[in-house]
């Protein structure tokens, strides 16, 4: 087995560093930018803090579509964002080849008048996508009759012409983040989640960044952290990021437009299908790890964006666009929904979906404020290049010469393959759950299965859905920053699945409280503000069969954590009261 | 005079309807399609929400207390025989998730923690995915209940599991292990073994003591220590247990039960007809709906989108239905004012994700989704019990009370 690298900053020149400085430079935002910069930046030789207030991936590197796809519909108006995403997504291949998996997209094109010629045009579209596709390792497009497409995917309705098919990568964004993290971690960066910067400090006369002020969001702890150098890699949050530093917001302005998607259990076809919604936009449904997710929207959101939501609305939306090439799909389980918000380049006036999916750095010196810099816009697929950019401009404000190597050097986990069969064999688990833990950790897979193997008793499942054992979780919080029942869901997806989280919460809370050596009742209030949370992001997307479950759901909380555990003084002025009564 | 009544569900409230019903000297039928709500029982019997009754006894600074019963409703337990229903005090149950909270009743099987001050209980590990000991003792030992009654938890390595499968069967499989008298008696030596190496004064097992009868107390007994299981959210062997207490009563009161699914009710005349469907048709004079809310299956979220074409519904209606035709209204909190909206919605649906859940004080749609009833009335001859009527808690104790009312209107 091998296990981490030594660092590639070993021959690195020593910073200039000045002395009064605790870090060269603070990243506020644990998306994919930020932890991109903070993998980068610590590989060429800078030290690194990095901010995050609430979890790695708790915005849009979290709840994306789960794709790094290339950008096909960039590519009338965009086309160098395609090129981007599509050389990038090659990179991160490389890197994390344990994350991808190939969805296959297929596109049925309707019977109506014109439609001969549309095909003709979709084909010369594709054919110049193709010029794309090895870049990402990806396969031609097909051309494909419409008995072809029935015969792939028998459920798809309506007159056809035919249909064509393409190829894009499917990636769990959640563990991206994680994974960059660690490495910069490993690296010597410093990542604290959790951890809101509540001032960026700046000198009086010259404007200029002299440190961050922040809160443990949990503990209430506050500290100062002195730096030169300040990266807002907060995505939507950017406007309000640069106002900590007493920036106006709009130097920093994004436009945020919402994403919503729907999740159904199980894997409904073999390929991802597009359809088109009321007003024109495409949408699809894809086959996802081991479910269906049907995307999405992209609204203008000004909401609170600690706490973004989906709404029975948006869901009937998107199941009106599906349904009409994939009626099945109303006779389908949906068992949640998510939602994020894009940080996209602002614009005022374009539609949401003619805003360019491109990215910036701001250099806020010509703001006054010399050391701030704001990545905006960007996509998961081109987050590596983004954050190599952005460290480029870090590099050589540091009068650094060392190259990025971010595109080369693995991520944890992706350096080594493992064989899941032969692990499933060696610590007598389930194949499906040596399987899945495979494709989270890739190589480093083993160091659960070590932990496994000094404590069997940590290869209990703990939940069943996805499946998650004991040994993961644990790991997840010991080495994946996880403080929360939540953190270690979006590390490892536990209570994501179709129970929704009603057999494994409550345990994975204790777990967790355990690993910190918090009080199990904390473990059990994150318990239990997990699964009002997952209760509020499914009913949404209610249908028959899920309504049943849902209150089966309630039943149980209601039977054993009661659907007010979150405060704990109530059960706690019971207990006195009773005593008072024995007394 | 004697009349024909059917009794639709055969849940806590459709067992008590019948009950009640039969002592009027009422024909009584059962017609039930299955497994229900009090199947998946936990055997927590409450008469209303535990959170209810704690949050309101803060409120009012007093100590949650036992509320009195009607005689009608201890005469049915005790002749159910699988509950303890004390009028002098709570039940205090420990439940997997971790918490110790308060009962109207109990299960028998279940541990009651309200007499058992300054106890050492031990909690023996089992290799069981749903049963991690010492999580669970160290969760018990945090809660305030415990804290202020001095009771601790330990977990030990005692042998609670014989047979290596014992670490994937169902929950309600082992139970069934334990309804046979050698079995026990080999418990009884691995606790004895356990109680004498960790001093313990009580044992608290899964739930896993007997599938047709509790073995606790006989557990109990053998050991000389109270030992009793722990309380499961949904799908606890209680359910089954109520299940075979259920079969007990009904051949003892001398009801017809008919295994299969009521399609209509209809009058006619005088009288209501009933089809099933399999095709036989019942002419009754009364009918009682017990069959269920949204867990059995006896109302349906069927909101109209899913059955949308390309855009529109084929028609607009509420959206849920009852899972037979009878003339009855239903009644579901949609709106704002909880008290008076009817089950209607948008063409699309309802705004779901706003009345799903309670909130606060207010029910959560699925829980308040039912049939409008006067009393138990809820049509000329039809009486409605159980989950299936239209804002009642959703508890076991309500299911017996309204199936009481519903029977004897009958």
């Amino acid at each position: 087995m091998k296990t981490s690298r030594p660092p590639a900053v070993a021959h690195a020149i020593k910073p200039k560093r000045r002395p009064e400085v605790d870090v060269d430079v603070v990243v506020i935002g644990g998306g994919v930018n930020g932890v991109g910069v903070a993998r980068d930046a610590s590989m060429r030789g800078l030290s690194v803090a990095l901010f995050e207030r609430n979890d790695l991936a708790f915005g849009a590197s979290g709840n994306s579509s789960g794709m790094i796809h290339g950008g096909l519909r960039y590519l009338t108006y965009d086309p160098q964002v395609t090129e981007s995403s599509c050389r990038d997504s090659g990179h991160i291949q490389s890197i994390a080849p344990h994350l991808l998996f190939r969805i296959p997209f297929l596109v049925p094109v309707e019977t109506r008048r014109s439609a001969k010629v549309l095909f003709e045009l979709m084909d010369g579209f594709f054919e110049a996508y193709d010029g794309y596709q090895p870049l990402k390792h990806g396969k031609q497009h097909g051309r494909l009759t419409a008995d072809e497409v029935r015969k792939l995917e028998p459920g798809i309705a309506g007159e056809l012409v035919g249909g064509m098919t393409f190829d894009e990568w499917g990636i769990d964004g959640a563990r991206l983040c994680t994974e960059n993290a660690i490495d910069a971690i490993e690296r010597g960066a410093k990542v604290f989640t959790g951890c809101t910067v509540e001032r960026i400090e700046r000198r009086d006369d010259t404007g200029e960044v002299v440190g961050v002020t922040y809160r443990d969001r949990r503990t209430g702890a506050v500290g100062r952290m002195k730096t030169s150098v300040v990266v807002n890699a907060t995505g939507a949050w950017a406007p309000i990021t640069a106002a900590l530093g007493g920036l106006p917001p709009a130097r920093a302005r994004v436009r945020p437009g919402k994403g919503i998607h729907i999740v159904f259990d199980r894997r409904l076809t073999n390929y991802a299908i597009m359809a088109r919604t009321i007003d024109g936009r495409q949408i699809f449904m894809e086959p996802w790890q081991n479910m269906t997710v049907v995307g999405t929207t992209d609204d203008d959101y000004y909401g609170d964006l600690d706490d973004v939501r989906s709404t029975s609305e948006e869901v009937r939306y998107l199941m009106q666009g599906m349904a009409r090439v994939f009626p099945q799909i109303h006779a389908a389980r949906a068992i949640g929904t998510y939602a994020g918000v894009r940080p996209t380049l602002y614009a005022f006036g374009p539609s949401e979906d003619g805003l360019s999916r491109d990215h910036k750095i701001l250099d806020h010196t010509r703001d006054g404020a010399p050391g701030l810099y704001s990545m905006v816009g960007g996509k998961l697929a081109s987050y590596r290049l983004f954050a190599e950019e952005m460290t480029d401009v870090l590099s050589e404000l540091f009068g650094r010469g060392v190259p990025c190597a971010t595109h080369t050097s693995a991520l944890p986990g992706g350096d080594a393959v493992c064989d899941a069969i032969k692990l499933a064999t060696r610590l007598e688990i389930d194949a499906v759950a040596a399987r899945r833990l495979v494709y989270r950790h890739g190589s480093r897979a083993e160091r659960i299965a070590e932990r496994i193997g000094q404590r069997p008793r940590e290869a209990v499942t703990v939940c069943a859905c996805e499946p998650v054992l004991e040994a993961e979780v644990r790991y997840a919080v010991k080495h994946e920053l996880a403080r929360t029942v939540a953190d270690v869901s979006r590390r490892t997806r536990l209570g994501l699945g179709a129970c929704g989280g009603m057999r494994c919460a409550a345990r994975c809370g204790q777990i967790v409280a355990e690993e910190q050596g918090l009080s199990p009742r904390e473990g059990l209030r994150q318990a239990s503000s997990f699964l009002l949370r997952q209760a509020a992001m499914r009913a949404p997307a209610l249908g028959p069969e899920q309504a049943r479950q849902e209150a089966l759901a309630m039943a149980s909380m209601r039977a054993e954590l009661g659907v007010d555990a979150d405060d704990p003084d109530e059960i706690e002025a019971t207990a006195k009261s009773s005593v008072e009564a024995t007394a | 005079m004697s009349r024909r009544i059917v009794v639709i569900g055969a849940g806590l409230a459709g067992l008590a309807a019948a009950w009640r019903a039969r002592r009027n000297g009422h024909d009584v039928t059962i017609v039930s399609a299955g497994a229900g709500a009090s199947a998946l029982g936990s055997g927590a019997v409450d008469d209303v929400p535990w959170e209810q009754l704690v949050r309101s006894a803060r409120a009012l600074g007093l100590t949650p207390r036992a509320r009195p019963l009607s005689d009608d409703l201890h005469a049915f337990a005790s002749d159910l025989g699988v509950w303890s229903l004390d009028d002098d005090h709570l039940a205090w149950v420990a439940t997997l998730a971790g918490r110790l909270r308060p009962a109207r009743g109990r299960d028998h099987a279940l541990l009651d923690f309200a007499k058992l001050d300054g106890a050492r209980v031990l909690l023996p590990r089992a290799d069981r995915a749903a049963w991690d000991a010492d999580s669970l003792a160290a969760g018990l030992s945090d809660d305030p209940f415990a804290r202020a009654h001095r009771i601790t938890f330990v977990a030990a390595d005692v042998p609670v599991l014989r047979f290596a499968e014992e670490r994937r069967i169902a929950d309600g499989d082992l139970a069934l292990r334990h309804d046979a008298e050698p079995r026990l008696a080999w418990l009884t030596a691995r606790l004895l073994d356990g109680l004498a190496q960790t001093k313990a004064t009580a044992v608290l097992v899964g739930p896993w003591l007997g599938a047709n009868t509790s073995q606790s107390e006989a557990l109990s007994k053998r050991v000389g220590v109270p030992v009793g299981e722990a309380l499961c959210g949904v799908g606890s062997p209680a359910g089954l247990r109520f299940e075979a207490a259920r079969d007990r009563l009904l051949a003892a009161i001398g009801a017809r039960v008919i295994a299969d699914r009521v399609t209509t009710i209809d009058r006619d005349a005088d009288a209501l007809a009933i089809t099933l469907e399999r095709g036989a048709s019942l002419l009754v004079d009364g009918v009682v709906l017990a069959l269920g809310g949204l867990t059995s299956g006896g109302l349906v979220y069927d909101p109209p989108d899913h059955s949308a074409a390309a855009d529109l519904p084929a028609r607009v209606r509420p959206p849920f239905t009852l899972s037979l035709h009878a003339p009855v209204t239903l009644v579901a909190h949609l709106g704002a004012d909880p008290l008076t909206s009817d089950a209607t919605s948008s063409m699309h649906g309802p705004a779901i994700e706003a009345t799903a859940w309670p909130r606060g004080d207010r029910a959560g749609m699925l829980e308040s989704v039912g049939i409008r009833c006067n009393g138990a009335r809820a049509a000329e001859g039809i009486t409605a019990a159980g989950d299936v009527v239209a804002r009642r808690p959703r508890t076991a104790l309500e299911a017996v009370a309204a199936g009481i009312r519903a029977g004897s209107e009958a």
